[in-house]
């Protein structure tokens, strides 16, 4: 099957020229495609760019330079009605006058459906995103959760080439959230709709993508799919910000005799890895460095056996998991499972983590040098 | 008893905030009070601290009634999601703001101030004005006022509320130790189940006014006093069918026949909800044992788990939450689901509470 790519944006760039002030330089050098059918994520922290982005994508906003390429169609100056994207943004609220009802279906005027049609799209639509009991009310008489679902429900009932959506849940209710999550993604995949959308929070990014772009500082970081950015995370940045708890990181000194390293954790204890126990590719990946950085995630962390030691000073059972920490190398290390740890705080524990479990970043620019037992 | 709340009720132009509520909290206990917002956990934390005045009831403070004494004779300290920081004094004299320098020496001021900032790791800031901090400073500079002045009562207004991810997750690791070294009696109020089942020794629940149940989170979670309660805790949330179970506890889910086990006898024939928790459920494409039909329509990978959301024959919507590693395990279309009859819990419908499973004597 080739891969047909809807979007293409080739050296995107946003400069905020702010009178009187340094410019702010929102969006670097942003290059990359969409194929047709994705479900994309723009994932960062407020400023790292993803709205300006989704904003250029739109034409709410101009772009500075680069371009933006839409099924086969450059887009960048076009006005926002003419580019066949639909949108649901903050902001870009809801007709006053008109009912929910009518806000929705005034979406479908173009497509000139049978009358019965229609109703029942916008009903569909309604249903989706559970507002169909606020059909007949105005706007400005509904919850500001149900009007961002209604906005949401209005962008989902066009015909677009891509939809554009900003925070789609923001304001849900968690009780609500993950049943929405599920529905809006059947929804996508069964039409094949490709969407974009913007968030903060890496779960929602987690559950609805199939590929997340990961921004920070204006810079596209990586883009890849939820397990591409656990498994083998581009740089530290990807590995601290992606997952919950985030990863433990501890520097270490590098000590190499043939093809056997040691890894002296800085204020810890020095992990030994005789040859053999470590791929030829990773050694390499290491070079000639005397420092790294080593980070494994939380969930790798195994409570019990003999191997680290540490004295644990909290212990939380959350219904369904376990989160641990204990004093280790001057800093805390986590540890999450599904499994109750029985331990108590101020005891001393044993962990254990695998080699292949082990990421190493450069410590000077973050990027990543191994991955387990594969170089980056 | 550090704190007791005896029957207090508070309405607003008649309308009923607080109702009734009892709780008891020993020296030294944590309890977070957890609900949904607008249940009144911020009105429960002002009536304690004499802002507000309760209509009815009383308030006790090491068993001295102080339903109607001054905010400043209870020997309380707050912190509240917003900070609340004097924006024109530095962190140090944030802190130090609420020691009185009539009572206490300016070197003994000095010495607590220090004490506490230390601990909470932001002596290296006190110099600098609140605009001047990170909100995670900020937060812990509101948490270093509330304790110096060693109250015995701490009260805190959902604290995290405002910090990123990643510093709420280290304070809700951190917390508890924190507050627990200081001794204090606290109430901590938050609209996050995780957040109270970290911090809270006991969760209060509080729904519309009432407290609800008062248990430890492991009570809480296994054995929720009613719907409501089953509702507000797990991620994503307890499934809820409709059931009329046998004397043996035979039920059906979309005329699938599957069993509750025993001891539900006391339930046979009346109307109740079974409640079957994401993490209870397994899915599988073949039918193994008692399972019941579903279509799968989406995957939703979540951190430590990824999720299915499923609809049964006669259009439920179930969400199942598989181990990480099962992701991609069950494709899209018809799948069964299946659970241990240990896992489940049952409510009576009309009233909402949890029926306890009957277990043999002996």
């Amino acid at each position: 099957m080739t891969l047909f790519n809807i979007l293409v944006i080739e050296n995107l760039n946003k400069v905020y020229q702010r009178p009187g002030k340094p410019s702010v330089h929102a969006v670097k050098d942003l290059s990359m495609t969409v194929h047709k059918g994705e479900i994309v994520a723009l994932l960062g922290s407020s400023g790292c760019g993803k709205t300006s982005t989704l904003r250029m994508i739109a034409g709410l906003e101009g772009v500075t330079s680069g371009s933006i390429t839409l099924a086969g169609k450059r887009i960048e100056e076009l006005p926002p009605s003419a580019r066949g994207v639909a949108m649901a943004f903050e902001g870009y609220s809801l007709y006053p006058p008109l009912t929910v009802r009518d806000n929705i279906g005034f979406a479908l005027k173009a497509q000139k459906l049978a009358p019965e049609d229609a109703s029942k799209r916008v009903i569909d639509a309604a249903k989706l995103v559970d507002i169909e009991s606020v059909l007949d009310r105005y706007p400005s008489s509904i919850s500001g959760g149900q009007q961002q679902r209604a906005s949401l429900a209005r962008a989902l009932v066009r015909q677009a080439n891509l939809y554009l959506l900003d925070e789609p849940m923001g304001q849900l209710e968690p009780q609500l959230r993950a049943v929405l999550r599920g529905r809006i993604k059947s929804l996508l995949n069964e039409r094949a709709m490709t969407a974009i959308f913007v968030t903060h929070d890496q779960t929602e990014a987690n559950a609805l993508a199939d590929r997340i772009a990961v921004m920070e500082g204006g810079v596209l970081q990586q883009f890849a799919s939820q397990k591409d950015l656990k498994d083998k995370p581009a740089n530290l940045f990807v590995a601290t910000f992606i997952g919950e708890p985030p990863m433990n990181v501890f520097e270490a000194g590098v000590a190499r005799a043939g093809d056997a390293l040691k890894l002296a954790i800085t204020h810890g204890p020095t992990l030994e890895l005789p040859a053999g126990q470590i791929a030829a590719p990773v050694l390499a990946a290491i070079g000639g460095r005397q420092k790294v950085t080593l980070g494994v995630r939380p969930q790798r962390v195994r409570v019990g056996g003999t191997g680290l030691k540490g004295k644990l000073t909290s212990n939380q059972w959350l219904g369904d998991q376990c989160h641990v920490a204990a004093d280790f190398a001057g800093k805390l290390m986590i540890a999450v499972s599904n499994d109750r740890v029985l331990a108590r705080v101020g005891e001393d524990i044993n962990f254990a983590f695998s080699a292949n479990d082990v990421h190493l970043f450069d410590t000077a620019t973050g990027a990543a040098i191994s991955h387990g037992m594969a170089a980056a | 008893m550090a704190l007791q709340l005896v029957g207090i009720s508070k309405s607003y132009k008649g309308k009923p905030v607080i109702s009734g509520v009892s709780l008891e909290a020993p020296t030294g206990d944590i309890v977070a009070v957890f609900g949904p917002s607008g249940g009144g956990k911020t009105v429960l934390l002002r009536l304690i601290a004499g802002i507000e005045e309760p209509d009815t009831g009383a308030i006790l403070i090491d068993g001295v009634d102080m339903t109607h004494a001054s905010p400043d004779m209870r020997g309380i300290g707050m912190a509240f999601q917003n900070y609340a920081l004097f924006p024109h004094m530095s962190a140090y004299d944030n802190v130090a703001s609420a020691l009185s320098p009539r009572k206490l020496p300016p070197d003994e001021i000095k010495t607590r101030v220090e004490q506490i900032v230390a601990m909470l790791k932001i002596d290296h800031v006190m110099g600098h004005r609140p605009r001047e901090l990170s909100n995670g400073q900020k937060q812990r500079t509101a948490l270093a006022r509330a304790l110096v002045g060693a109250p015995k009562i701490l009260l805190l207004d959902d604290p995290l509320r405002n910090v990123d991810a990643k510093l709420r997750y280290e304070m809700r690791l951190e917390l508890p130790n924190l507050l627990r070294k200081f001794g204090s009696t606290v109430l901590y109020v938050t609209q996050d189940y995780k957040e109270a089942m970290a911090i809270g020794s006991r969760i209060a629940v509080l729904i519309g006014g009432k407290i609800v149940q008062v248990a430890n989170s492991d009570a809480i979670y296994d054995k929720p006093g009613t719907v409501e309660v089953a509702r507000l805790f797990g991620d994503p949330g307890i499934n809820l069918f409709d059931v009329t179970p046998t004397a043996d506890g035979r039920i059906a889910i979309a005329n699938a026949p599957l069993s509750l086990g025993q001891g539900y006898g006391a339930a046979a024939g009346k109307t109740c909800v079974l409640g079957l928790r994401p993490e209870a459920l397994a899915v599988s494409t073949q039918a193994k044992g008692a399972s019941f039909p579903v279509d799968v329509l989406a995957e939703t990978p979540l951190n430590e788990k990824t999720v299915l959301l499923m609809r049964t024959d006669d259009g439920k919507e179930v969400l199942a939450a598989l181990p990480l590693a099962a992701a991609g395990n069950v494709p899209l279309g018809r799948a069964f689901a299946s659970f241990a009859s240990a896992t489940v819990l049952l409510f009576d419908h009309a009233t909402g509470t949890r029926i306890e499973r009957q277990t043999a004597a002996g």
